[in-house]
């Protein structure tokens, strides 16, 4: 898979993961209709400053993101305005389905609090020996900056490294040449 | 055929011991309830539903989401009435009881019935409503049973509160004539976010309200597709029988008028004989048809009903008037000899006949075997030999 280590990687090594994100698993709970998680995540959408993810009810965000292979997570990258940006940001490796209530039943698997550079941009380093070997990540988005009742995020992105599994979907028969 | 997880949240106080739903109000709440269940299991197999009760002496779980039915229409059995309900406390553990469902990838639903008085605030129910959105649960309020003041209000600003997108329903249902489940049927709550109806829904909906349903014929062609096609084709077939046959008779009243008269050639007739022979003019390839219908109408009563009804289907899907004629001769064949009479002198009249033939644009009258099937109409006895010569071996009697 060395054509998977581009030249566009922020890290040595590290690549954008957003092609080996299985979409169709992706979840968020307590988005707004209006603005849903692909507005984050998404090629182009996450470019584009007008498109947000927005949070409904109140400002905590769960976003539950599973890989189409096992990979590595080196870093991310959470852009948002000045006040309604997410601060506190807990990542929780190879948990699935979880509820607000749950959060807190056992430790993440790292915290990271957002400073204003971060929201423009500057990735986090996150705790890479925990994030060795994961199959599917969850984001909880705790509270935004300003404290109000809406948590605004522009761009999710995540860089690190695939490990060599076998992609089930993309097996295709040899063909004898 | 979404799969979803869903809890009933049952009021069992000791305010549905009143009549006015029939029989009383719980046993009107516990038939919708097996409704629902039915409905729900048969619209996706894996669906679950679980029971709890909400009053009596605090909320109990009756059952946890499962697929089996029997299991759930059980816990309805000897249920007993008494105390108040909690509807905060009755919402807020089947939340609990949602999230911990089997399969996780099942939507989350409650459905509440609220039928005795709310003594919660609207601010309270407001926040019970925020958590149900946050964590992505959907919510189908009934309100029935007491008429308080202030209840619909409050249940509005819960509904209000968790809907998200449409998916969280409320039906209020007044006392009266009809039962419980009737109202309800035809409910987003039985039929789901407008996905038009489970086959379920719909022939319960038709069986309960007495055939009046969305179906022509009673008869839901998602459960019986080729019964509901049987009967609307021979509905087709019928009235196109029956145009023809009022056709007919309109035909026949103008024909016997001018068939007594000798001069058939006035332009009234000519025009409608026209109009109908024009009409017919599909029969070119069908010189022979045209023999064989004429010769059918001379033909001794009753003999070719099947080679008429085969002629009468074909006929159907293309043209109406040429249907009419060869109902006409075919229907003459078998007559009385009154009618026949009637056509015959017609038929008979050969000037008029050979006016007709001339309109059509396959025919030459000055063909011989035109003029000799013209010559053999008159008498009845010779058109025996004559339609056995003329008659093509497309003869299909």
């Amino acid at each position: 898979m060395s054509a998977a280590e581009s030249a566009t990687a922020i890290h040595r090594n590290q690549v954008d993961l957003l092609d080996f994100i299985d979409w169709s698993g992706v979840e968020c709970l307590n988005q707004s209709s209006s603005h849903p998680l692909p507005n984050a995540l998404k090629q182009g959408y996450r470019e584009d400053e007008g498109l947000n993810l927005e949070s409904d009810a109140d400002e905590q965000l769960l976003i539950y993101i599973p890989f189409t292979q096992v990979i590595k997570l080196h870093s991310i990258v959470v852009m948002g305005s000045e006040e309604d940006g997410p601060k506190t940001v807990k990542l929780f490796a190879n948990r699935e389905h979880m509820g607000f209530s749950n959060v807190s039943d056992f430790p993440p698997s790292d915290t990271a609090v957002l400073s204003q550079d971060n929201l423009k941009g500057k990735p986090v380093v996150v705790k890479y020996v925990k994030f060795q070997n994961v199959r599917s990540l969850t984001i909880f988005i705790e509270d935004n900056q300003s404290g109000s009742e809406i948590t605004k995020v522009q761009k999710i992105a995540l860089y690190g490294s695939t490990v060599e599994t076998a992609d089930m979907k993309g097996l295709k028969k040899i063909e004898d040449h | 055929m979404v799969l979803e997880a869903t809890m009933i949240c049952i009021d069992n106080s000791e305010w549905m011991r009143n009549g006015d739903y029939s029989p009383s109000r719980f046993q009107a709440q516990a038939d919708a309830v097996s409704l629902i269940c039915g409905a729900k299991t048969q619209s996706n197999p894996e669906n679950t539903v679980g029971i709890l009760t909400m009053a009596g002496k605090g909320v109990r779980v009756l059952a946890t989401p499962t697929s089996d039915l029997g299991k759930v229409l059980s816990c309805m059995h000897g249920l007993e009435m008494g105390g108040e309900m909690n509807l905060a406390a009755g919402i807020q553990i089947a939340q609990l009881a949602l999230k911990h469902r089997q399969n996780k990838n099942q939507q989350q639903r409650i459905i509440v019935f609220a039928g005795s008085p709310i003594k919660h605030e609207k601010k309270a129910l407001e926040m019970i409503g925020k958590k149900l959105k946050k964590n992505s649960v959907a919510l189908d309020i009934v309100n029935f049973g007491e008429d308080e003041d202030g209840k619909p209000e409050k249940l509005e600003a819960l509904l209000a509160s968790v809907n998200n997108n449409d998916t969280s329903h409320i039906v209020h249902v007044p006392a009266g004539q009809n039962a419980l489940s009737d109202v309800l049927i035809s409910t987003p709550v039985f039929t789901g976010d407008g996905e038009g109806g489970s086959g379920f829904a719909a022939a319960a909906a038709a069986a309960a309200a007495g055939g009046v349903s969305d179906f022509d014929f009673g008869v839901d062609p998602n459960i019986d597709p080729e019964l509901a096609l049987a009967l609307r084709v021979s509905m087709e077939e019928e009235r196109a029988r029956q145009e023809a046959a009022a056709k007919r008779a309109a035909e026949e009243a103008t024909r016997q008028e001018k068939g007594e008269e000798a001069q058939p050639q006035s332009d009234s007739q000519n025009a409608t004989m026209n109009a109908t022979e024009k009409a017919s003019d599909p029969m070119d390839e069908d010189d022979a048809l045209l023999k064989q219908a004429l010769a059918l109408s001379m033909n001794i009563p009753g003999s070719d009903s099947s080679a008429g009804d085969a002629q009468m289907s074909e006929a159907t899907n293309d043209d109406q008037e040429f249907a009419l004629a060869l109902q006409m001769s075919m229907q003459d064949g078998s007559k009385d000899s009154s009618a026949q009479s009637d056509v015959s002198k017609v038929l008979g009249d050969q000037s008029f006949m050979s006016s007709i033939l001339s309109s059509l644009p396959g025919v030459d009258p000055n063909d011989p075997k035109v003029k000799d099937l013209l010559a053999s109409l008159p008498s009845q006895s010779e058109p025996q030999e004559k339609k056995e010569e003329d008659e093509q071996p497309k003869d299909d009697k």
